[in-house]
Formats: C-alpha cells, sequence, structure tokens
C-alpha cells in the first residue's frame, strides 16, 4: 500500500485574548493511496482544524507547534507540506490536495459565474488554453451530473439549489485530478435524499475516473462512515482516541469514547429497547378516545412577493388540505425534506401563523378562527420548542426572568410560589439552580435547548411542537435531550407533535408518523408500520436514504434532483417528478391526491395505494 | 415593473420634497427682501410695493410656493437680485470649473482612497494598517482650506512644482487633491473594513483551497464584493463633494459655482442661492440615482432581482 499523507504529531493552537488554546494534541496518523478514510467527532473535535493544517488555511490567530505532514505529490516527491510558502503551497493547493467544504450556501464566489470558478482552478494549475479549460468545465459539470451543462455554467451560485452548488465544489476539487480530496462535511448541510445522491455520485467518481485519489472525509455521522470509508480515525477533544478498519471500529469499539457514540445513535437505543422487553421506557398509554388534537383539510398559502407596485396571485403552498388527529399522550412526528411544510404545518397548529382554510378542534374546541386575544388563553395549553433556542432567548434578560414572565403574565402564580415552581423545572430539566441567574450566551447548545424546553413547560401545557429541537446538536446530547424529553413526556403527561428531518430520531421518539412532501401528507402510519412496511414510493426512498450503522448494505432508492418549488408544484401526485418508479397513470398528473386508509391506523395517498 | 421606471418614480417626489424644504427654509429666514434687494437704499413706499409686484412678493404664500415648484420643474428659476441676469444664465457659467474641480477630486479620492483601503485591509492589524488608517483619518479630521492653504504653501510657493493660479489641467492638480483627501479618507476606511470583512468569506477561502495567488485572490475574488459599501459612501458623499468644492473654490480663488454661492450667500441675492441649492440638490439626487444602477453592475444577485422583479 502506498502512503501519500502522513501527519506526524501535529500540534495546532489558537492565540486569542485569554491565552492560547490548543486544538489538536500531537496527533499522528496517515492517508493510503485510493482509500478512503473518515474522520467523526463531535464539533469542535478538531476535524476541521486538521484539515485546515493540512491545506495551509488556518485562520490568522492559529499556529502550529510543532509536527510534520509529508505528502507525496503528483511528481512522486515527498514534500513536508508545513515547510512550504505559501506561493509553493499554491502549487499543491487544488492541484494535488483539494478541498470541498461543508457550506455549500456560502463557499462558492457570488459574483462570479459557476463556469469561471471552475476554469480558474484548471487554469491556476494546467498549461492549457482557456477553449480548452471552458471545455473541461462542461465535462466536470457532465460528470457531477448536472443538467444542462453549458447553460448551468454561465449561472451564479445563488441560482443554484444547495445540492448542485456542492456538485459544483465537487467538480472544482477533481478538476485537476488530485491525490487527495479532503471533504468536511460536505453533506451535513443538505437533506438526507440530496445527501444519498451527494454520496453516490462521490462514491461513483470514485471508483472511475479518480480511482487513485484518496478522501478524507470529515462527518459527525457515523452512518455515513459504514457506508463509504475503508478506514475511521475518532477524534476527542483534539485527539485521535481511536483508529482503524471501520467494521472493526464499529463492533468491537476500543475507546470508551467510541463506545458512546455509537451507543447513543438512536438506531441503537431503538434496539436495545426492542431487547428489552419488559421495558417500562415506554409504557406510553394512549388514550384510545381522547383525541386531544384533531385537524380538518387545513391550508395555509403565503402570497408571493412581487416587488412594490405589483400585486402577485402566485402563492407558496406550503401546507396543503391537511387532516389529521392526535391521540392524548401521543407524539406524532412529522418527517420529510426542508420545505416540504413541517415547521408551516407545526406553526398553524398553534396558531403562531394563521391558517388559510380549515378546521383546528383543540380539546373539541374550534380554534382555527380565534384571535390572537382569544388565543392567550389556550396558549397555556400550547406551547413550541425551537431548533434554535438561542434565537428565541432575549439575550438581555437571565434565565429565572425568561421563565417566570410567562407566568406572571398569564396570572398563576404569586412571585415566591413561581420562584420555587421554576426551581422545580429547572431541576426536571437537569440544569442547576444556580443557572437561573445566567444570561443565555453563557451556555452550550445542549443546555439552552434544556433552557427551550423549561420554558415551554412554565405553564404546564398540555400539548406541545416541538419543531427539529435537536437537529443543530451532535449525536451524543442529542441523545441526553431525546431522553429528558421522553422523561419529561411522562411525567407532565404531554401529548406532541415532534418535527424532524431526521428518521432516526422520528423512529426512536414517537409512536405515529407522519410523512409529509410539498405541503402533503403522503403517508401517515404508526412508526413500526411505517418503517417496517412502507407504502408511499416517497417514504421508501426516504427511508432508503438515511445512512445507517447497523443492517445490510440494501440498494439504495435514489430520488432524483430537488424538490420542486411550492409555487407550481406537479399536478396530480406531487411526488411525480422525481418518483424512482411511477405508476402509468401517475405520469399523466391527472389523478387527485388524498389519504386512503390501507390498514387500521395506516393510510396512504390513494394514488400511490393503486400504482403499487 | 421596471426596476428604472421604479427608482425614477421614487427620484421625482424626493426631488419635490427637497424644494419645498428649500422653499421654507427661504421664506422663513429673517429680513425683507425688498430691502435687501434695494441694498439698503432708502425707497418710497410706491417703489417697494412695485419691487414686491415685480418678485410675486404680493401673491399669497402658497401661490407663490406652487409657481415656484413649476418654474423650478421648467429650470425657470427668475432673475438675481443683484444682477438682474437670470439666474439659470450665471449658473451656466460659472458651471465648468466646479464640475472640472468635482471630478477631479472624485478621481483623486476614489484612487488613494481605494489604494489605502487595499493597501490596508489585505493586512489588518499590522503596522501599514495602522499607518494607512492615520492618514485617512487625517483626511477626514483636518479641514479642507487648511489642506489646501498647506498644499499651496509646500508645492506651490515653496517647491514651485505646480502653479497655484492660471488656468488648465495644472492647476487642478492641487485643488483636486484638497477636495479628494476628505473623500479618500473615507473612502479608505470604509473600503478596509469592508474588504477584511469580505476576505473573511467562506468563498475566499474556497478560492484559496485552489491555490490561487493572493494578488487575484484580492483582485478577482474580494474587490468587487468589497466594492458595495464604499459606492454608497460614495453617492452620499456627493453633497460633502460640493461642500468641498466650495471651500477648496474660495482657498484657490478659482472661479465656479462654490464662489457664486458664496458671494450669493453674502449678499442674500435670494434668487441665486435658492436656484443653486434647487440644482445642487437634483445633481445629487441625480447621482445617487446612478449609484443605485451601479449597484446591479457589481452584484449579480442584484441585477438579476431587478430583471425578474
Ligand atoms: N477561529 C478560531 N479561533 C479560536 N478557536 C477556534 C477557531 N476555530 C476553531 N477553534 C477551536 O478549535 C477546536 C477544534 O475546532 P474544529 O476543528 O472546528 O472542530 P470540528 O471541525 O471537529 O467541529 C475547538 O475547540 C474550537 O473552539
Ligand atoms: S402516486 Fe405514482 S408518482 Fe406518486 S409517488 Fe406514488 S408511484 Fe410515484
Ligand atoms: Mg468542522
Amino acid at each position: 500500500m502506498v502512503e501519500i499523507l502522513n501527519v506526524s504529531n501535529l500540534s495546532t493552537a489558537f492565540q486569542s485574548d485569554y491565552g492560547s488554546k490548543q486544538a489538536l494534541k500531537n496527533i499522528s496518523f496517515k492517508i493510503n493511496e485510493g482509500e478512503v478514510l473518515a474522520l467523526v467527532g463531535e464539533s469542535g473535535s478538531g476535524k476541521t482544524v486538521t484539515s485546515l493544517s493540512i491545506m495551509g488555511l488556518l485562520p490568522n490567530n492559529a499556529y502550529i507547534q510543532e509536527g510534520n505532514i509529508n505528502l507525496i505529490d503528483k511528481k512522486n516527491n515527498q514534500v513536508n507540506i508545513l515547510k512550504l510558502t505559501d506561493d509553493k503551497h499554491n502549487l499543491i493547493r487544488g492541484n494535488d490536495i483539494s478541498m470541498v467544504f461543508q457550506e455549500p450556501m456560502t463557499c462558492l464566489n457570488p459574483t462570479m459565474t459557476i463556469g469561471d470558478q471552475i476554469v480558474e482552478v484548471i487554469l491556476n494549475h494546467k498549461k492549457i488554453s482557456k477553449t480548452k479549460a471552458v471545455k473541461e468545465m462542461i465535462d466536470l459539470l457532465g460528470l457531477v451530473e448536472i443538467p444542462d451543462p453549458t447553460q448551468r455554467a454561465r449561472e451564479y451560485p445563488h441560482q443554484l439549489s444547495g445540492g448542485m452548488r456542492q456538485r459544483v465544489m465537487i467538480s472544482i476539487a477533481l478538476a485537476c485530478t488530485p491525490k487527495l480530496i479532503i471533504a468536511d462535511e460536505p453533506t451535513s448541510a443538505l437533506d438526507v435524499t440530496i445527501q444519498a445522491q451527494l454520496l453516490q455520485l462521490l462514491m461513483k467518481l470514485k471508483n472511475s475516473i479518480v480511482s487513485k485519489t484518496s478522501i478524507l472525509f470529515i462527518t459527525h455521522d457515523l452512518g455515513i462512515v459504514r457506508e463509504l470509508a475503508d478506514r475511521v480515525i475518532v477524534m476527542y477533544h483534539g485527539e485521535i482516541v481511536e483508529e482503524g478498519q471501520v467494521k472493526e471500529v464499529f463492533d468491537n469499539p476500543k475507546h470508551s469514547y467510541t463506545r458512546n457514540l455509537i451507543q447513543s445513535l438512536p438506531e441503537f437505543k431503538l434496539e436495545e429497547r426492542k431487547l428489552n422487553k419488559k421495558d417500562d421506557n415506554k409504557p406510553t398509554k394512549v388514550d384510545d378516545n381522547e383525541i386531544i388534537l384533531k385537524i380538518e383539510n387545513l391550508f395555509k398559502e403565503f402570497p408571493v412577493e412581487k416587488g412594490f407596485f405589483k400585486e402577485s396571485n402566485e402563492t407558496v403552498k406550503a401546507v396543503q388540505n391537511i387532516s389529521l388527529n392526535v391521540k392524548k399522550n401521543e407524539v406524532l412526528g412529522l418527517v420529510g425534506e426542508s420545505g416540504s411544510g413541517k415547521s408551516t404545518l407545526g406553526k398553524s397548529i398553534i396558531k403562531l401563523l394563521q391558517p388559510s382554510r380549515g378546521q383546528i378542534y383543540f380539546n373539541n374546541e374550534n380554534i382555527s378562527e380565534y384571535s390572537n386575544k382569544q388565543m392567550i388563553k389556550i396558549r397555556q395549553k400550547m406551547q413550541m420548542i425551537f431548533q434554535d433556542p438561542f434565537a428565541s432567548l432575549n439575550p438581555r434578560k437571565n434565565i429565572l426572568d425568561t421563565l417566570i414572565e410567562p407566568i406572571l403574565v398569564h396570572n398563576l402564580m404569586k412571585k415566591n410560589e413561581a420562584i420555587n415552581y421554576i426551581k422545580e423545572i429547572i431541576n426536571d430539566v437537569g440544569l442547576p439552580i444556580e443557572s437561573l441567574r445566567r444570561f443565555p450566551h453563557e451556555f452550550s447548545g445542549g443546555q439552552r435547548q434544556r433552557i427551550g424546553i423549561a420554558r415551554a413547560l412554565v405553564l404546564k401545557p398540555e400539548f406541545i411542537v416541538a419543531d427539529e429541537p435537536v437537529s443543530a446538536l451532535d449525536v451524543s446530547i442529542q441523545a441526553q435531550v431525546l431522553n429528558l424529553l421522553e422523561k419529561l413526556k411522562k411525567t407532565y403527561n404531554l401529548t406532541m407533535i415532534f418535527i424532524s428531518h431526521d428518521l432516526s430520531v422520528i423512529e426512536f421518539f414517537c409512536d405515529k408518523v407522519a410523512v409529509m412532501y410539498l405541503g402533503h401528507i403522503v403517508e401517515i402510519a404508526p412508526v413500526s408500520k411505517l418503517f417496517n412496511s412502507p407504502k408511499h414510493s416517497y417514504t421508501r426512498a426516504l427511508l432508503s436514504a438515511v445512512p445507517k450503522v447497523k443492517g445490510k448494505d440494501k440498494e439504495k432508492i435514489l430520488i432524483k434532483g430537488d424538490i420542486p418549488s411550492p409555487i407550481n408544484p406537479p399536478s396530480g401526485c406531487v411526488f411525480r417528478t422525481r418518483c424512482p418508479n411511477p405508476g402509468i397513470d401517475c405520469k399523466g398528473g391527472n389523478i387527485e391526491m388524498g389519504l386512503i386508509e390501507v390498514e387500521p391506523g395506516h393510510w396512504v395517498d390513494k394514488c400511490c395505494v393503486n400504482c403499487n | 415593473m421596471n426596476f428604472f421606471i421604479k427608482k425614477l418614480l421614487i427620484v421625482i417626489p424626493t426631488l419635490y420634497i427637497a424644494w419645498t424644504v428649500v422653499f421654507v427654509t427661504l421664506n422663513i429666514i429673517p429680513g425683507d427682501p425688498v430691502n435687501l434687494m434695494l441694498g439698503g437704499r432708502p425707497a418710497s413706499d410706491e417703489v417697494r410695493e412695485n419691487v414686491r409686484k415685480n418678485l410675486g412678493l404680493d401673491k399669497p404664500v402658497f401661490e407663490r410656493y406652487t409657481s415656484f415648484l413649476i418654474n423650478a420643474t421648467k429650470g425657470d428659476l427668475g432673475k438675481s437680485y443683484l444682477t438682474r441676469q437670470p439666474v439659470t444664465t450665471m449658473i451656466k457659467e460659472n458651471m465648468m470649473p466646479t464640475i472640472e474641480l468635482s471630478i477631479g477630486g472624485l478621481i483623486f479620492g476614489v484612487f488613494f482612497g481605494v489604494f489605502f483601503g487595499i493597501f490596508a485591509g489585505t493586512k489588518p492589524n499590522s503596522m501599514r494598517d495602522t499607518f494607512s488608517m492615520i492618514i485617512a483619518l487625517c483626511g477626514i479630521s483636518l479641514p479642507s482650506f487648511w489642506i489646501g492653504m498647506m498644499l499651496i504653501y509646500i508645492f506651490g510657493t515653496t517647491l514651485g512644482w505646480v502653479p497655484i493660479v492660471g488656468e488648465g489641467f495644472v492647476s487642478l492638480i492641487l485643488p483636486s487633491i484638497t477636495v479628494g483627501l476628505f473623500f479618500a479618507g473615507g473612502m479608505a476606511r470604509l473600503t478596509r473594513s469592508s474588504l477584511v470583512d469580505v476576505l473573511n468569506q467562506d468563498y475566499i477561502r474556497t478560492a484559496r483551497s485552489k491555490g490561487i495567488s493572493k494578488y487575484r485572490i484580492v483582485l478577482r475574488h474580494s474587490l468587487r464584493n468589497a466594492m458595495i459599501p464604499p459606492v454608497t459612501l460614495l453617492g452620499i458623499q456627493f453633497g460633502l463633494l460640493i461642500t468641498g468644492a466650495v471651500i477648496t473654490e474660495e482657498v484657490f480663488a478659482r472661479p465656479g459655482l462654490g464662489q457664486l454661492l458664496l458671494q450669493a450667500i453674502l449678499a442674500k441675492d435670494i434668487p441665486l442661492v435658492q436656484a443653486l441649492v434647487v440644482y445642487m440638490t437634483a445633481v445629487y439626487i441625480f447621482l445617487n440615482l446612478i449609484v443605485d444602477f451601479t449597484y446591479g453592475i457589481i452584484d449579480p444577485r442584484i441585477r438579476l432581482e431587478r430583471n425578474r422583479g
């Protein structure tokens, strides 16, 4: 095996006003020719700093304390990257080593066409004419499967979807057939369906035109590691704590951090739960008779802004004809790609948005036409938890003031009574009493989410809409917060709608799942039914897109392209433009949508039932 | 709706509001215009009444206001109290030197401002950054007349490199520097901060990951994005350019609108002052319109947004 990159005893630190802080502590590893090496670890563990050290792109306040990074370049010379001047390093960047970054939205220059941005790197390293470079660029766009490359080459980044932009980044990285591509969380910001497309593309390219190129794949998603990588390195607090062949590490993790990481995956939790027969972890006795929330034919449409003078009669069809029931003590999961209308539905239900049409019954009371004033009383009983609690916490108020405010507004208790009550809640969400005197910025992401939960709980609600409450958190923290929510669900007797794009989280946490696509619910079923025998084509594709740590590698069902615009959704079945295997009747687009019950509690869109 | 038409539709009310302000302020200035017009000479009530009629001052305020707006739109702004010439003629005669000076100042200011901005912004918190920003601060805080006099003293009198008075291109150099320095200071500071900001963007990191030289990164990837705030400043500071020109013309004893305005104010020649301000506001608003249009050239996102809108 030929070794192409050798990192030895690398230590990197950041200089700050408070002194220096070590980000990498004496790490060593190597990458062989043609292999895919995964680098995993939670955020802040030093993954990005490692890649930037190799690229020579560390920010100004960072410096390398010691170590060597040796590369065998294209001419088969060994070079110590850390000893190079910036100009010499430029000969290597983009040529021998290239990089794909995490942020597809911001990592391309907004003022240059994507064609120019690709041509630039080609001309920078190859001695060929402009016309030839343009030809190569078009070929590259074709390789990364961007439709209509000649047209796309003339467009600017903001005209492309996130997935498309990431394809452009990949084509830039491939342009000079490098020895090594570093991909730093290239799909973390994208939907699972788009992620699956990109990962498949990457592996296809890896196995064809750039078979000798190695990939250093940085991710926090163990499922991806399992699917793509040959070897894996686990980082924790700037150190490498484990290294080995993927299968070895997953089946038999040596370091306690790795073990924890694997065991905190919702997938494993679920397994544990299944094994544990007399599991008292999930005694949520759903009361079949008591329907707490009932929604009938709900629509929410937003007018399209069309400038100052012109009124537009186009609308964004965010929520389309949705009907559902939630029973007491039940958790209903809402899942779907971003842009499918999950949050809009959640907000419309508790009337943070006024629905366009349709009925909402809460405890048999029709609240759909209630004014904000009438809703005040109801809001006590209906609360919301947001993805980013920081954004919704007032930075100038300490936690006590934040939590006590709603109680005093609703006049539920006297002030000192309220303080004692809040102390109980803050204890329930697993934070120390001292937290009450502190301010939002003093907390970590996981702690802030606990505060967000506490705030939703202070009014003793019956019903909570939780919108992606753990999506911004690291896997291990995610598990803690999910456990907390599960515990609180019982102690506070809660009914919930739980929104997430992460299917494994949904599977772990919910009793019933509704799958949304372009504003419609296409399938709704009890968790085990949905995950074991999905009926709708979209559900199947979505489930198959999720990289799994356990289980056999099944053939993926790939969804093509991006989610269409909700301004002009396809007629008939909204999924038909991306459906992997549409029925003959579907293609015409004249079958009406609507759910029918195929088994007790399992509802599927009727056109899909007919064609499958 | 076409972006251009939309902008123009906003410009028109802006112009009328500006002119209304001009009209109101000049009408609440204490002092009887007739007295000013007569230049303090004694006159009988009958003569006064005639003058009043001639100037249209006998009409009610509202009527005077509307006819002022109508005339301003037509470009007819009456006659000077003092010279009895139509003010438009006087303005036309004095226009060229000021335009020359403004353009000179603009070119000088933009050139040095952008230069020092890049010089400082590409290496923040270094010696050269500090040095450039001190110079920029001097440009902003030192009064134009002082700079002008120093320039005359050093380059004109002592070194004798450039003529202080006279005509033609050479005589424009020192006044342009005087006007431009003020401009350059603000441009430099804004270009710097905007460039520092842009250089920290993700797409610059991407560009660096391609192995592109640092010159190309600044010129090709950063400047265009970094120039949006300075171009805005340019629009706002046209007013200062005019003020700068007024003072500079005085210091260098150059003819021009500045001199004219100064004389008109000292002589309380209200129609002339009024006309000058009306023109200047119109020019100012027009130049800002041009700045608005240039955003689209700089940033394709704005351009495409407009074409769709
Ligand atoms: N620009 C910076 N200034 C100071 N510290 C930083 C900076 N970037 C990263 N760090 C620190 O370096 C450590 C490693 O960060 P990073 O490599 O970004 O982690 P990861 O990519 O694994 O999420 C963290 O402690 C982080 O706080
Ligand atoms: S109805 Fe037809 S097009 Fe729609 S998802 Fe089902 S099979 Fe695909
Ligand atoms: Mg990172």
